[in-house]
């Protein structure tokens, strides 16, 4: 009787509300003593009381798999079902951090694609501490923002499954979601102009520049390149990573963005190009690519003290021997793709190169290249699970 | 290498091959692989003990073609 769900509780994504919660986990918090003595009787009011009195969040813990108290008040909100007003209430209250946590969790069970997003990005900006209890009964430090991205990334947290959302940039693409404001970008902002006002800028060349730009040269060329790049980035995130860790060498026009900043002299045309991609990253930014947005921003700084350093050199020639050199090899159809440092000279080493990785083929030692294939399959499973090869 | 059998008599029968000394934990990892269900979800007995994801599977006195059983959390 006590855990039915509210008769008058709409179904939640065509079930029962209650059913979000699996079968096993919903009769633990059933048999539940918090659930039994507290839990009882409860109303959107006294409900709130009790959420003040969290002290930490988590799933279920310990041998026997008990449920938290944070866990028995979402399956209580879950039955109840509270207003959507009362639970953004819950979302926007300053004063209780765990009451907040808890309406961002019911929220994320339960709202709709563009409400989660829309409610549950603000919280990305409160560094709170929290505590929360792992699953053999110890507690650990977590922040806000943190199991802010976990609800958004993840697809399971606290014990729950989290119900699918559709990727920020589909709700973008689609126009029921602006992209994402980070609140670092007027930090971002003031270390560009800081940069900038740290070295001289030469103005002529500035007008020059302008003019280039606006007659559509390879800046524009280049934001367009960004542009359909950033339009797929969710599928070129690898592409990202290796671009990033490719970065100090030279590489090829496809990954010409960093290139075509290389190439350009002007120290001051990069700059201000620089902020306004950007400034066009920005607005094609979403939430999930926060660590996109930190690689960004590591990749400026490198670029920046390299292009310093750089032109402080007195040799720029030299660089620039090298760039036409390996530019002019990628042109004229280069099949491999593994980045170059120098120019020429590089014939000696490629066939060593080969003779260590032939080598290295023959002996793996994760033991996926057993002859018995079932010991194969079975040593492969166990090194992308990160475990030792099978002793045969 | 040891192979161990795991049942819950509800219909998933599975056999691992795993080293004997192997978590139980790593095993879980294992079977949640061939299952489907989460590592964390996966409890494994005998009778009434249940064994703990720390100890290693020589400690549990597993031995090859042990029948264990399957049970959830």
């Amino acid at each position: 009787m006590a855990n039915r769900t509210d008769p008058a509780a709409k179904s939640i994504r065509g079930t029962n509300p209650q059913n979000l919660v699996e079968k096993i986990l919903r009769s633990k918090i059933y048999q539940n003593t918090y659930w039994k003595e507290q839990c009882f009787g409860l109303t959107a009011e006294t409900l709130v009381d009790k959420a003040m009195e969290l002290d930490h969040l988590g799933g279920t813990y310990g041998g026997n798999r008990k449920p938290t108290p944070f866990m028995c008040l979402v399956m209580k909100m879950l039955q109840i079902q509270p207003e959507k007003e009362i639970v953004i209430e819950f979302i926007k209250n300053e004063d209780y951090k765990y009451v907040r946590v808890l309406g961002a969790f019911y929220l994320r069970l339960t709202g709709t694609d563009v409400d989660v997003y829309r409610y549950l990005e603000p919280l990305y900006n409160d560094y709170r501490k929290l505590r929360r209890k792992l699953a053999d009964g110890q507690f650990t430090l977590t922040h806000v923002d943190e199991v802010i991205d976990e609800l958004l990334t993840k697809d399971y947290s606290c014990d729950i499954a989290l119900p699918r959302v559709k990727r920020r940039w589909n709700l973008e693409s689609l126009g029921s979601l602006e992209p994402r404001r980070s609140a670092l970008e007027e930090d971002f902002e003031e270390e560009e102009e800081k940069e900038d006002n740290d070295q001289p800028a030469d103005e002529l060349e500035d007008r020059a520049y302008e003019k280039d730009y606006y007659r559509g040269r390879s800046p524009t060329r280049e934001r367009e390149r960004d542009r359909r790049r950033d339009s797929h980035r969710h599928r070129d995130r690898d592409y990202d990573r290796d671009y990033d860790r490719d970065y100090d060498r030279d590489y090829e026009r496809e990954r010409g963005r960093g290139r075509d900043r290389d190439r350009d002299r002007d120290r001051d045309r990069d700059r201000e190009r620089d902020r306004d991609r950007y400034r066009l990253r920005e607005e094609k930014d979403y939430g999930r690519e926060r660590e996109g947005r930190e690689r960004d921003r590591r990749d400026r700084d490198r670029d920046r003290g390299r292009r310093r350093s750089r032109s402080r050199s007195r040799s720029r020639s030299k660089d620039r021997k090298d760039y036409d050199g390996g530019d002019y090899r990628k042109r004229h159809a280069r099949s491999s793709t593994s980045p170059r440092r120098h120019g020429d000279g590089h014939e000696d080493d490629e066939p060593k190169k080969k003779k260590e990785k032939k080598e290295k083929k023959e002996k793996k030692d994760d033991g996926t290249d057993h002859p018995d294939p079932e010991i194969a399959e079975a040593n492969k499973l166990r090194a992308a699970l990160g475990l030792k090869p099978l002793k045969v | 290498m040891i192979e161990v059998v795991l049942n819950d008599r509800l219909g998933k029968k599975v056999r691992v091959k795993c080293n004997d000394d192997d978590t139980i934990g790593d095993l879980k990892k294992l079977v949640a692989a061939q299952t489907g269900t989460r590592a964390d979800k996966i409890r494994i007995q005998k009778w009434y003990t249940i064994y703990k994801d720390h100890i290693t599977l020589k400690d549990c006195e597993i031995h090859d073609g042990m029948g264990l059983e399957l049970y959830y959390n």
